[in-house]
């Protein structure tokens, strides 16, 4: 029975531990120790690399900047937010760590990330705009732009081919005139991941642009997404999805290209693709069979691409060696270093990542139609509320109507619970 | 209950303490503080990490605490949030269900495997181990490879439906499917350790009664359900509390094959409570999922040891 018992309390206790344990941490008051400590990911695919890369970057900060000592420290992607959070709530956490737009209203909203106009400031005017509104939150800053990433077409020439298709379709027109003809070449027409571990910002949400619609109100206080355009844009997966022009495998996929229909050859093309995934493919299909194309067109041609920042700890002992630490990687020479060694494009108009060959080209053009998402500190909840509307659209159990206006109303009731 | 040991040369039994006289039960005896100094440790290490933790989910359970560290007292309201979310009803129904195939699936996969290898006797050892095997695997390698095998267009399920001129099922696309599925694969990863408590029930059964069974004309059947089954009766108990407590704590199958998808139909109590806590950072309410889940399978573990568990 004690087994028993202590397997019962295994949950809770997992949870309780990383909650209350955390939470016992040290908050005493900052003091200067010239000591930086910066959480990245793993920013350079090629994981050695990335490690060569951001120990040389430590290297020439404290050349510049005697005294301070900076340690880079490894984070996989996976579960991020998790481990922020459990750092963040016992008060403690790296001094400077690597956030995205999306990311950043909910730790501001819990006080975790302090201010970094006066970083910027200086150099304000030679940054994207929308690269430096997607970082804000509340009128201030609260990270600086080192990279800026692009999602665009990808398709499969061998698989259009196949299908007697010369020119790769680019809008949501051409794709539902592609479907019937790459169906009867055997071949599904556009990859889509539906799983609700799966970013909708690398799903819906492009397609909901697309057609001119908004997740959130203007306010960010409603959900947006029913409108007509919402509705516009889930009857075109639906009709996809019905007629076979999704694969199935797509409710479960998440957004990982090799082990999706894209990456496996099923289907002629994907629409939210990375230059990684592009590189990944060309191994597998061949780099003649890899065409890039521009976001796809709607409405309106939107492509989601969002600015990668460096954020302060708010908890941080020693914030202006942090702020130091920015202000070296927002140079110039720093951004076309760090967006030549990871494939990132630069979010400063004054310096340009040259590009390695007519892929990186094409990914490059496809910046002007970068969107960085509606950052909202409820964005993660809505998007586990309308991913499973969105599935019920899918395999049939709701019109579109009927599943974002079922989505609305919950993520109006979660938005009216925000404290 | 306090039990003491017989004296070396005596009958060897266990007795309970309560047949003492007060002064002696009261009294720890010299081999008795050894014992406790020996559990001490464990003791403590059980009380720090286990209730302890738990103790501060039932306060955290009762706030509203911010990533930051700030936290308001709302005494139960988190737990009135729980009786009206919509998503918490779903979550339970999908874990009872969830429940409701895996237990029976998982001891009877266990029990008749057992039974196979007690008949066996020619390398045991070695199929003890060939079914062991996945116990020791990885959950999320074993449902990587089961979405794999699931696959709705080139899975090898639907592979060999197709050589049948059947299918092809999408297995985890179908809310009507993917629980039973997802219980297949934790069934098949876990069986194992069920296996070998019930092999070893099995081989404790003196063959005595079964022969005086025999020899009073009951078939295999008879010995089964007559001999067999109520001699195996502590074991299937223990068993059955471990596989149900086992199914309501699910979660990384379903993380890893479905999202918890199609329409949340593979969305446990557990992935809602990881959710909560990790991904919203409501660490109160999360807190307050788990206590729930751990009151709901208290209530039901005592309810099977009324049923099947009775001390006879």
């Amino acid at each position: 029975m004690k087994t028993s018992v202590s397997r019962i309390l295994a949950p809770l206790t997992a949870f309780a531990v990383a909650a209350t344990l955390a939470a016992c941490g040290d908050s005493s008051e900052s003091s200067s120790t010239g000591s930086v400590t910066v959480w990245m990911y793993p920013v350079i695919a090629d994981e050695q690399a990335n490690t060569a890369y951001w120990a040389q970057v430590e290297k020439d900060f404290e050349a510049a900047n005697s005294g301070t000592d900076l340690k880079v420290e490894q984070q996989p992607w996976a579960n991020r937010d998790q481990k922020l959070a459990a750092a963040f709530s016992g008060g403690k956490g790296p001094d400077v760590l690597l956030l995205g737009p999306d990311q950043i209203p909910q730790y501001v909203k819990n006080g975790s990330l302090a201010p970094v106009d006066k970083v910027v400031e200086p150099v304000k005017s030679s940054f994207l705009p929308g690269a430096l509104t997607a970082l804000t939150t509340d009128g201030k800053l609260y990270a600086a732009p080192i990279y800026h990433t692009i999602t665009t077409t990808l398709y499969n020439k061998k698989l259009l081919d196949k299908a007697g298709i010369t020119t790769p379709p680019q809008t949501w027109d051409e794709i539902k005139a592609a479907a019937p003809k790459l169906k009867a070449a055997g071949v599904a027409t556009l990859d889509y991941s539906a799983s609700p571990e799966a970013t909708l910002n690398l799903n819906f949400y492009p397609l909901l642009w697309q057609a001119g619609g908004s997740v959130f109100s203007a306010d960010g206080k409603k959900a947006a997404f029913n409108e007509p355009a919402g509705v516009e844009a889930l009857t075109f997966l639906t009709s996809l999805y019905s007629e076979g022009a999704i694969p199935k495998s797509g409710l479960t996929n998440g957004n990982v290209i090799a082990d999706q229909a894209l990456g496996k050859q099923q289907v002629a093309m994907g629409f939210t693709n990375t230059p990684a995934d592009a590189k990944t493919v060309t191994t597998t299909w061949g780099a003649g069979n890899v065409v890039v194309g521009m976001p796809l067109e709607g409405k309106k041609r939107v492509g989601f691409g969002l600015p990668g920042g460096l954020a302060v700890n708010a908890a941080s002992k020693n914030i202006e060696a942090a702020e130091k630490f920015l202000t070296f990687m927002i140079e110039p020479k720093q951004v076309v270093a760090l967006g030549t060694a990871s494939g990132f494009l630069s979010p400063r108009t004054d310096a340009k990542v040259p590009a390695k060959d007519a892929q990186a080209e094409k990914f490059a053009d496809a910046l002007q139609y970068a969107f960085p998402g509606e950052p909202n500190p409820a964005a993660r909840q809505v998007m586990s509320l309308l991913a499973a509307e969105i599935q019920a659209a899918l395999t049939g159990k709701k019109t579109p109507q009927q599943a974002l206006d079922d989505g609305a109303k919950a993520a109006d009731d979660l938005l009216s619970r925000q404290r | 209950m306090t039990t003491t040991l017989d004296p070396p040369g005596g009958t060897g039994g266990v007795r309970p303490a309560g047949r003492l006289s007060g002064r002696r039960a009261g009294r720890l005896s010299g081999r008795s503080r050894a014992g406790l100094l020996f559990v001490a440790p464990m003791l403590v290490l059980f009380i720090v990490f286990r209730f302890v933790p738990v103790a501060g989910a039932v306060l955290l359970s009762l706030t509203d605490y911010r990533l930051s560290g700030q936290w308001s007292f709302i005494a139960v309201e988190n737990y009135t949030r729980l009786l009206s979310d919509k998503m918490f009803h779903e979550s339970l129904a999908v874990t009872l269900t969830y429940t409701v195939i895996f237990v029976p699936l998982t001891v009877l996969l266990s029990l008749g495997t057992a039974l196979l290898l007690h008949q066996v006797v020619w390398r045991r050892g070695f199929f003890r181990g060939v079914f062991f095997l996945p116990y020791v695997t990885s959950i999320v390698l074993a449902a990587v490879i089961w979405k794999w095998i699931y696959d709705a267009e080139s899975g090898l399920l639907n592979g060999i439906l197709g050589v049948l001129s059947l299918g092809p099922v999408d297995f985890l696309g179908r809310a009507e499917l993917v629980l039973p599925s997802i219980a297949v694969t934790s069934a098949w990863k876990g069986f194992g350790y069920s296996m070998l408590i019930l092999l070893a029930g099995l081989q404790s059964i003196p063959r005595s009664y079964l022969e005086a069974a025999m020899i009073d004309g009951a078939d295999s059947w008879q010995r089964f359900r007559y001999v067999t089954l109520p001699q195996l009766r502590p074991v299937l108990f223990f068993v059955l509390v471990i596989e149900t407590i086992q199914a309501f704590q699910v979660f990384d199958a379903m993380y890893v094959m479905t999202g918890g998808g199609p329409v949340r139909s593979s969305y446990s109590l557990v992935y809602m409570l990881y959710d909560s806590g990790f991904k919203y950072f409501d660490f109160g309410y999360a807190s307050a999922i788990g206590l729930v889940l751990f009151a709901i399978v208290l209530v039901v573990s005592l309810v099977q040891r009324r049923l099947v568990g009775r001390d006879d």
